[in-house]
């Protein structure tokens, strides 16, 4: 199309035409419903959750034939392993990949989230056992906020890499936790820390899914909402893809770091207390795994390393596929290597095809 | 030396900026105006303070010492909070916007159109954005306000983030290095922009090492060396070879140059 098309009236800015580096390109613009379709699956994309999501929902697929096929040998569609694998262990994780997923879209990382789970959870039971669950649910969302915020505190007045920053309290929190505890295993006592309400809240079994399951709709709804549709999540991307630019266009880049890591921090104490309700007990020192996890998570569902880029909905798809993949090895009753193998096949994959897709999604 | 003539017409002011970093004195005793619809060249070498003093104009960093006045009125502090108000816009080399957002996002950022409780009008800004794109700016090849930006070219990122400053009737508009990273077109596009903008009652601050482009446009140049303002002077009272002069030689340069030139 030229500059001879449909205009009444020019552009204000128009590019000397001998340069041709101007041209009216507005028809292409407008489509029917079909174009729209097409934007929205682009602007997936561009986030970097489709492919995944394709992959996703091939594997439930694959699975579930294969379960219907031969329900004894692999009972991926039994109640049993919908109910207490896939309903309890895909929230838990899918909760921390958004938690860790938020904190990549800002920019930056937190690798004590396995020992702030840790110590949050252990706070959350004793505080529990000793004043009542209410008191404990607060207990534990303030500690998961606060040793979050202090991470980011530590990150935005030293501007030491996140990285390290939080490699060191996490050590720090591990430590904390025996401290505070001691190693024996703090536990919630029926008629003391716990009793039937906080169970059907937090680990209740309905059948074919778990109260976690809800906990990870709302939360999950509740993130798209502020991440993706809130002014605040706007200037997450905004900063943590370009600070520069963010800063010159007056967003203060320091209250959007703090900001994050608090939400990561909320997430995180939340889920320490699914885990604590789920289990009943939780030993100081067992949660550090959870940290690389929850970051596979949401590397898996297209989240850049760099930040700025990211979606929920992929940190969800992320967790779930890993939980899956890990779930039909079990029920195939693969070796435990498998599992450690194609966890981390699926982790370097994700992660070289971001790279890619920096590149090249638009 | 020669300073052009100063009027109280102007858009901005500065007097006798110092900066220092702890020992480091990076701009020393730097004073000029800004008129209202013009385009001002800021030249120098690397290192000259050109970064420093585009950071302070834009309130991102704070001087050490030295007056900002803007069309008339004095400010004691200066700050982005200030400088937004004021419609100071700066386009920083390679990055005014966010490769992993859309354009309309982009065009939005911080200033988002929102309800009440801060939930973004998505349509709406995606509607004003492509009619921002048809009426501020035309530029090849977007085809939605929803794409990304990172699938855009140089040129392209430039061009909307210039439409994003005239679409929120910014009256000053500091560009750092903006064709560095341009293919030719581009930057024949971007230099035409800059002398439009002037109908639009927008100034200009074009930041830039290439002495080529900046004489194209500016209707005045800044030499910046070692910290200092050496020349300020009109385009037709110098030639792009006593820049060339000012900018490798300093003053010094400037003197030489003069003494040389027969007149």
């Amino acid at each position: 199309m030229t500059q001879t098309s449909n205009k009444t009236q020019g552009p204000i800015l128009a590019a000397p035409l001998e340069t041709g580096a101007i041209a009216n390109v507005n028809g292409a613009q407008r489509g029917g419903f079909l174009a729209r379709i097409g934007g929205n699956l682009q602007y997936i994309r561009g986030r970097g959750a489709l492919e995944i999501g394709i992959i996703f929902i091939a594997l439930l697929v694959a699975f579930s034939i294969a379960s219907l096929a031969s329900p004894t040998t692999f009972p991926f569609l039994s109640q049993q392993n919908l109910s207490a694998v896939i309903s309890q262990s895909v929230p838990v994780f899918g909760i921390l990949g958004i938690a860790a997923g938020i904190l990549m879209v800002a920019g930056e990382f937190d690798l004590s989230l396995g020992a702030n789970v840790g110590f949050s959870a252990i706070i959350f039971i004793r505080t529990s056992e000793a004043f009542g669950w209410g008191w404990g649910i607060l207990a534990a969302l303030l500690t998961g906020t606060g040793i979050a915020l202090l991470n980011g505190l530590i990150v935005v007045v030293t501007r030491i890499p996140s990285f390290i920053a939080t490699l060191g309290m996490g050590f720090f929190w591990v430590g904390a936790a025996i401290f505070v505890n001691g190693t024996i295993a703090p536990a919630l006592t029926e008629g003391h820390g716990t009793d039937s309400t906080l169970v059907a809240l937090f680990a209740g079994d309905y059948g074919f899914f778990r109260s976690q399951l809800v906990w990870l709709l709302l939360i999950g709804a509740a993130a798209w909402a502020f991440l993706h549709r809130h002014r605040r999540g706007n200037h997450i991307f905004a900063v943590g893809g370009n600070q520069a630019a963010a800063k010159a266009i007056s967003i203060n880049p320091v209250f959007v770091k703090l900001m994050s890591f608090a939400i990561f921090g909320l997430l995180v104490g939340f889920t320490s207390i699914l885990i604590a309700v789920q289990t009943s007990s939780v030993q100081p020192g067992t949660t550090n795994d959870f940290t690389l996890m929850a970051i596979a998570a949401a590397v898996v569902g297209g989240c850049s390393l760099n930040g700025g880029r990211g979606s929920v909905i992929g940190m969800v798809i992320g967790a779930a596929l890993i939980e899956v993949v890990q779930d039909g090895l079990i029920l195939a009753q693969a070796p435990g290597f498998y599992i450690q193998l194609f966890v981390g096949l699926i982790i370097v994959v994700a992660a070289i095809f971001n790279k890619l897709m920096e590149g090249k999604a638009s | 030396m020669t300073t052009a003539t100063t009027t109280d017409d102007y858009l901005l002011r500065v007097e006798g900026i110092t900066k220092k970093y702890g020992q480091n004195t990076v701009l020393k005793d730097v004073s000029f105006d800004i008129g209202k619809s013009e385009v001002v060249g800021l030249l120098g070498d690397n290192g000259a303070g050109k970064s420093t003093l585009v950071k302070i104009m834009s309130g991102v960093v704070p001087m050490t010492s030295g007056a900002y006045s803007w069309d008339g009125e004095k400010y004691d502090s200066v700050n982005r909070a200030l400088t937004e108000r004021l419609g100071v816009e700066t386009i920083f080399q390679d990055s005014a916007l966010v490769p992993g957002m859309s354009i309309s996002r982009n065009i939005f950022m911080g200033r988002e159109i929102t309800n009440k409780l801060g939930f973004m009008k998505i349509k709406q800004m995606d509607e004003i954005a492509t009619h921002i794109l048809d009426t501020v700016v035309t530029i090849e090849g977007i085809k939605s306000s929803r794409q990304l930006v990172q699938s855009l070219s140089g040129g392209q990122a430039q061009a909307v983030a210039i439409a994003r400053a005239v679409h929120f009737k910014r009256s000053l508009l500091i560009l750092d290095e903006p064709t560095s990273a341009l293919a030719v077109r581009a930057t024949e596009a971007l230099l035409a922009y800059l002398t439009q903008l002037k109908g639009e009652g927008v100034s200009s601050v074009l930041v830039t090492h290439n002495l080529h482009h900046a004489f194209q446009v500016c209707d005045r140049h800044i030499v910046m060396n070692h910290g200092r303002k050496i020349l300020d002077v009109r385009r037709e009272d110098t030639s792009v070879e006593e820049l060339t002069a000012a900018v490798v030689e300093g003053a010094e340069g400037v003197r030489r140059f003069r003494e040389g030139k027969p007149l």
